[in-house]
């Protein structure tokens, strides 16, 4: 009796997940499917059956830019970004977390202050600095400001707070480590998972940026994928480029793909030997 | 581990999937931007290619578009004068905002950019276009139709951007039903079933008594609403007109007149190539609101019967459509075995909308370069003989071009003569009605009806809201109640 009910239960959280998994799953077909539709097939009718303009889709986003182009200039930006991020930001973390000195909640205070400011609000200013700076149509000024990430660095230094036993800094101490050292050779692998975490985070938000791209970058042949991208909506009959988008935001996909499956492998090996460690 | 890692690569992807949608979900703009789909995917297949091979640092001149028919302008101008020019497309969306901040910011380039009506008056304010009456654009004046010259003019009436397009609207209908119910599928006569608002309730009920519905949409007749400006002296004016439109937009929705599809939304589109299925105010969901979960009981299955049975209820066909005359190549990408059953006759009213303005920017250096560009577009027979057939049909502002044209049949159409219709209805246009705040009170006026004809609202409730939204949007406008 209890076995049945069991099974009972089990079957209904099976359908559930199932099903949520469904719904999860679904719109990335319907962008795989429509990505070999026409314009006007996707705007008169819904289906699930793959068509056949997948070559005209392509013919029409390689009559508007270069994709490939367009796609090393994101990686461009978005690697050296991610990189620096995380980077910086587990130094700060590091540093926020271990070391006892004079005004250091006073710094974490105004770090958690200003990850509450909405970046968007600064953009005609920042767009007005980097116009004086003569860093318009340059990849500065979308990749420097990364290292200042205060959200990463407030993940992170409850992170290491919670991973990194001090006795661990201590011990290589005593036996004649320098700070920067017991930092590289420590502390980072120990905070790898974390590290991963926002690095993918880091990596999508700024293969995903558009606003300050587009605002920043004049030139065709300097566009990030995201500003190329959205140059398909800029035109004709708002039906035309309907399956030409979806194919390109479907090609769009698969770098951010590639970084997970890079990543996740520290996300998971870590989270099984924390298991075993507690 | 292995199919951990699959699921959660999948997992990802819809994550990634979810954030990348957000930036391309369609916007549903409907911009004036006209080109088709078919002109274009040549026409930029040919400029893209040299686009990509040409270093574009040592472009002769900038040009900032939203829309990419002035890519096809850029190359055509290249190959004319040997003169290299760099386009660059940015979305519709954020375009104002891209231009606004470089022209503030004492950029000098662009040189060349563009804007739409709606737009045109934020430029004109900040001071971002150069004045073209400098470099002598007043020779022209009698060449391009008179609201596009206008339009194109500053609140000191220094000419600032110039189109190369006209984009008067009208009622496109089909000819074949027009015949079958009216007994005539003449322009003028039909365009007589559309004078007013109480002939054209009487027409759909007409048309809706022998099978067909008149519209797909109930906003057809947007563009033919404003006979009178939004705002007067600064204050806010809702005249009869506006309230016999809205009577007009609720009684087409209440009435079963229209075919219940939204405007840009795929029923709509359908509606071009012929039959759809009847929806009706209760079903126009589809079949969401049928139901199907009380199959066990007999009263759950005569309840589901009934309702499939008004879903069912057989296929209709739609009239007419009401569209600026870039809405020429939208039917003709869409009306699939229509085509050629189509005729285009004149609304309640005058009424354009959408447009694209080419101006030169005031921070440019290469200004006279600059005018050569934007006269070849604007100003140059040849240059509009050629886009006629570049664009497949798009509508120029060349008067002495238009009237070279006027007897070009459009096959599509049943062999009308359009150019000559365009230029009769773009000279009607009052350009003095239009006001810079007309696009979102016209969004508000557009809410307040739908929330009324599906009951959202009482008319007072909503006219109300309207009121309220004008205020706080606009506190500069007065809004006597």
């Amino acid at each position: 009796m209890n076995g049945i009910g069991y099974k009972v239960k089990k079957g209904i959280l099976y359908a559930l997940l199932i099903l949520l998994g469904v719904t999860c799953l679904l719109p990335f077909l319907l962008m795989m499917v429509n990505a070999t539709r026409s314009g006007a097939e996707i705007v008169t009718s819904f289906t699930l059956i793959p068509s056949t303009h997948i070559k005209e889709n392509w013919d029409t986003i390689t009559g508007y830019f270069n994709l490939f182009k367009g796609m090393w200039n994101s990686v461009k930006v978005a690697v050296p970004a991610t990189l620096l991020s995380i980077y910086f930001s587990a130094l700060t973390a590091y540093g926020l977390a271990m070391y006892k000195f004079k005004g250091n909640k006073a710094i974490f205070m105004t770090i958690l202050i200003f990850m509450m400011i909405p970046g968007q609000l600064g953009l005609i200013g920042f767009y007005n600095l980097c116009a004086k700076l003569h860093l318009i149509n340059s990849y500065i000024p979308l990749i420097i400001p990364a290292i200042a990430s205060p959200g990463t660095v407030f993940f992170l230094k409850q992170y290491v707070e919670s991973v990194l036993p001090p006795s661990l800094i201590e011990a290589a101490r005593i036996d004649g480590a320098g700070e920067l050292y017991s930092f590289h050779r420590i502390v980072i692998p120990i905070m790898s998972p974390g590290l991963a975490t926002m690095g993918i985070m880091g990596f999508i938000g700024n293969w995903n940026n558009y606003l300050l791209p587009m605002i920043i970058l004049n030139k065709n042949d300097k566009f990030t994928l995201p500003v190329m991208m959205a140059s398909l909506n800029a035109s004709t009959d708002i039906t035309a480029n309907q399956g030409a988008i979806y194919l390109a935001v479907a090609i769009s996909v698969i770098p951010i793909l590639l970084v997970f499956a890079f990543f996740s492998k520290y996300i998971i090996s870590s989270i099984s030997a924390g298991a075993v460690k507690e | 581990m292995n199919w951990k890692k699959a699921v959660s690569v999948l997992l990802v992807s819809a994550m990634a999937l979810s954030m990348t949608a957000c930036g391309d979900s369609e916007t549903g703009d409907t911009t004036g931007s006209n080109s088709d789909g078919n002109s274009v995917a040549e026409g930029t297949e040919a400029s893209g290619s040299d686009a990509a091979s040409v270093d574009t640092s040592d472009a002769d001149l900038v040009v900032w578009t939203l829309t990419d028919d002035l890519k096809q302008f850029a190359a055509k101008y290249e190959e004319e004068t040997g003169k290299h020019v760099e386009v660059v497309v940015t979305e519709p969306e954020n375009y104002p905002t891209k231009v606004q901040t470089a022209i503030q910011a004492g950029e000098t380039e662009p040189d060349v950019f563009v804007g739409e009506p709606q737009m045109l008056q934020d430029f004109y304010d900040i001071g971002a276009f150069a004045d073209l009456d400098a470099l002598g654009a007043q020779d022209y004046a009698d060449q391009i139709v008179d609201y596009v010259w206008e339009v194109g003019q500053d609140a000191d009436g220094i000419q600032r951007a110039i189109s190369y397009q006209i984009t008067p609207a009208g009622i496109y209908y089909r000819r074949d039903i027009a015949q079958e119910v009216f007994g005539t599928e003449d322009p003028e006569e039909i365009g007589k079933l559309f004078a007013d608002y109480d002939t054209i309730l009487q027409t759909a009920q007409t048309l809706k008594d022998a099978g067909y519905r008149i519209f797909a949409s109930d906003a057809e007749i947007n563009y033919f609403s404003g006979d009178s400006a939004w705002v007067i002296d600064g204050v806010l004016n809702v005249d009869q007109g506006r309230l016999d439109y809205m009577d007009l937009c609720v009684d087409l929705y209440q009435q079963d007149l229209t075919a219940y599809a939204s405007q840009w939304a795929t029923p709509w589109y359908q509606a071009m190539a012929g039959e759809v299925p009847i929806l009706s105010a209760d079903t126009q969901g589809g079949t969401d609101d049928m139901n199907i979960w009380q199959g066990d009981s007999q009263e759950g299955i005569d309840a589901f019967n009934e309702q499939a049975a008004a879903y069912s209820e057989g296929t209709t066909e739609v009239f007419a459509f009401g569209l600026p005359s870039w809405g020429v190549l939208t039917l003709r990408d869409h009306v699939g075995e229509t085509s050629g059953k189509w005729g285009v006759c004149a609304g309640p009213s005058y009424g354009f909308g959408g447009g694209t303005f080419i101006g030169i920017s005031a921070n440019s250096e290469k200004q006279d370069e600059a005018w050569e560009f934007v006269k070849f577009c604007t100003l140059n027979e040849d240059t509009a003989n050629w886009w006629i057939e570049a664009s497949e049909g798009d509508t120029v502002s060349l008067i002495p071009v238009l009237e070279a044209h006027k007897d070009d049949a459009n096959e599509v159409y049943g062999g009308q003569h359009l150019y000559s219709f365009w230029l009769e209805q773009a000279e009607g246009i009052d350009y003095s009605k239009v006001t810079r705040y007309d696009k979102q009170i016209g969004d508000y006026w557009g809410e307040a009806i739908s929330a009324i004809k599906t009951g959202e609202a009482s008319k007072e409730d909503a006219i109300n809201e309207f009121y309220d939204k004008v205020e706080s949007t606009f506190p500069d406008i007065t809004v006597n109640r």
